[in-house]
């Protein structure tokens, strides 16, 4: 890892981008205290991990990889076995945590018995149950069937809106990340390429076709009425870009001759996330 | 440290493993018990407790502790546990102490069990000799083979955490046991310290060397092997 520094806002979900061996599990496991740094520091909340790592980490509430369990314990007592170790006094919680993932009706099933996803889902009560600020989740749609992957995707979700945990999720899929995310961090060989909101991103590299035209404020009245398109924006030099009707660059082009437009140039954008994503991290499939 | 006594017990709940163990420390007392029985019935009741703590000590003791101590420490490993307990977090010392408590309880019922099967079987088949004096000193001496035994677990809790599997551990105790059975004989036999907690529980250390000698072999290597782990688990990276 070099030199890593990830912003993430309170409140909303932060995807950790990157392909397989970039480096985001061991960032999870270093932010975790699990793996220690061959140099450096660590801080989080604006605290050094190693000066108080007890504290920091009864913050945050993780899952790394696959959760592990103990499979002859239904889930009640595995969750008993971190209140105990926790300290967790408040009499429901664990019945409140198992609510939370819809596991609270499995009450003697050994989790030796439970699917992959019912771990997950049980993988992410253990980290709810003290209530954390910040919740750590690395892969948690790993190996998850496409239902398992929507329930847990939604499970996120909800933890964020309704009640408000700043979760950080890392994903080698980019668009289970876009589906998930309010802001990215893209990792590649232990450095931080991209930081920004997905928003701003998804607008960046959304598909367009540009023309480069004589006047453009005629060029865009045309496009308002001959057309109906109001997603397009006018940059400086003449240049038009239309988010909408993408393949129609002859029909559009037709209407501005037709005019008296001249028509300079003619560019079709090509680049989607997925693009935007191989071109950052030096090329090939994303994971 | 109580709570985490507690998890560690809880751990065990519906586990096989422990009436495996159960069933491992009751091959000793079975089998001298039964074996005494058939072909020298007139063996007084003492021999019997020496015979089922001298083959517990030196030869059942060491593997099957060995086994339950991969269990107890292995298991984090295997069934993954172990990052989610320390990021929890616990402290990684707390951790050790704890999971060694829970070892030394377990290794100390398994041998009142085999002491007190000895006692069920020999009553049972009638040996004579029993009373309250004997009665004590041979729950001593149980106890004491126990408590060695534990200590001693040390560097066989090293090769658990360091190979994370159990057949090193397996192939470690097996030699341990073999050493045992070769030096059964030998009047050096007290320099070994798994021999020689065989023969101090059961008073039998030969005479060669003072009888501190085995003490402080005992004491160091339980010591250094103690020590090595507890570095090796502080400084280890959880994967």
């Amino acid at each position: 890892m070099d030199h890593l520094n990830i912003t993430v806002n309170q409140g909303e979900i932060y995807g950790f981008l990157g392909r397989n061996g970039a480096g985001k599990t061991t960032t999870i496991r270093m932010l975790l205290g699990l793996i220690k740094p061959t140099s450096g520091q660590i801080e989080i909340f604006g605290e050094n991990l190693f000066k108080n790592q007890k504290g920091i980490l009864r913050r945050i509430g993780s899952m790394v990889e696959v959760p592990g369990f103990y499979e002859n314990l239904t889930a009640r007592e595995n969750l008993l076995i971190n209140a105990k170790i926790i300290g967790v006094h408040k009499k429901n919680a664990i019945e409140e945590a198992l609510e939370i993932v819809d596991l609270h009706h499995e009450t003697k099933k050994l989790v030796g018995k439970y699917s992959l996803g019912m771990k997950q889902r049980l993988g992410i009560a253990r980290a709810l149950l003290h209530y954390p600020e910040l919740l750590i989740l690395d892969e948690p749609t790993n190996g998850l069937d496409p239902i398992g992957i929507k329930e847990m995707r939604n499970l996120i979700q909800s933890l964020a809106k309704e009640r408000n945990i700043t979760i950080f999720v890392s994903s080698h899929i980019l668009s289970e990340i876009e589906q998930l995310a309010d802001h990215l961090g893209i990792i590649h060989e232990g450095k931080l390429l991209e930081e920004t909101a997905f928003e701003s991103l998804r607008k960046r590299n959304r598909k367009y076709l540009e023309f480069q035209v004589s006047n453009d404020n005629k060029a865009a009245m045309l496009l308002e009425s001959h057309f109906g398109i109001s997603d397009y924006e006018v940059h400086d030099e003449g240049n038009i870009r239309v988010y909408s009707h993408l393949g129609n660059q002859g029909k559009l082009n037709k209407v501005f001759v037709e005019n008296d437009i001249e028509v300079l140039k003619i560019k079709v954008s090509e680049d989607n996330l997925e693009d935007y994503f191989t071109k950052l991290v030096g090329g090939g499939s994303i994971g | 440290m109580a709570d985490l006594l507690f998890t560690e017990l809880l751990k065990l709940k519906r586990s096989s493993m422990f009436l495996i163990s159960i069933l491992g420390a009751a091959v000793a007392p079975f089998v001298v018990v039964i074996a005494t029985f058939i072909y020298e019935p007139s063996t007084p009741f003492g021999d019997l407790f020496y015979n089922v703590n001298l083959y517990t000590v030196l030869i059942i003791g060491v593997p099957l502790y060995g086994v339950v101590t991969t269990y107890l420490f292995n298991r984090e490993y295997t069934e993954n546990t172990l990052k989610n307990l320390l990021t929890i977090p616990v402290s990684r010392l707390s951790f050790i102490i704890s999971k060694a408590l829970m070892l030394f309880m377990w290794i100390m019922m398994l041998s009142i069990i085999a002491w007190g099967l000895t006692l069920f079987l020999g009553l049972l088949t009638q040996f004579d000799g029993l009373n309250s004096s004997l009665l004590l000193d041979s729950l001593k001496q149980f106890s004491t083979g126990g408590i060695l035994l534990f200590i001693l677990s040390s560097p066989i809790i090293l090769v658990t955490l360091v190979m994370k599997n159990y057949v090193p551990t397996i192939i470690f105790t097996v030699v341990i046991t073999l050493i045992n059975v070769m030096a059964g004989n030998s009047e050096h036999r007290g320099l070994f310290p798994w021999a020689a907690a065989g023969d101090i529980s059961n008073h039998t250390l030969p005479p060669t060397y003072p009888p501190e000698y085995s003490y402080i072999i005992i004491a160091a290597t339980a010591l250094i092997g103690f020590i090595t782990m507890i570095v090796y688990f502080k400084k280890a990276d959880i994967h």
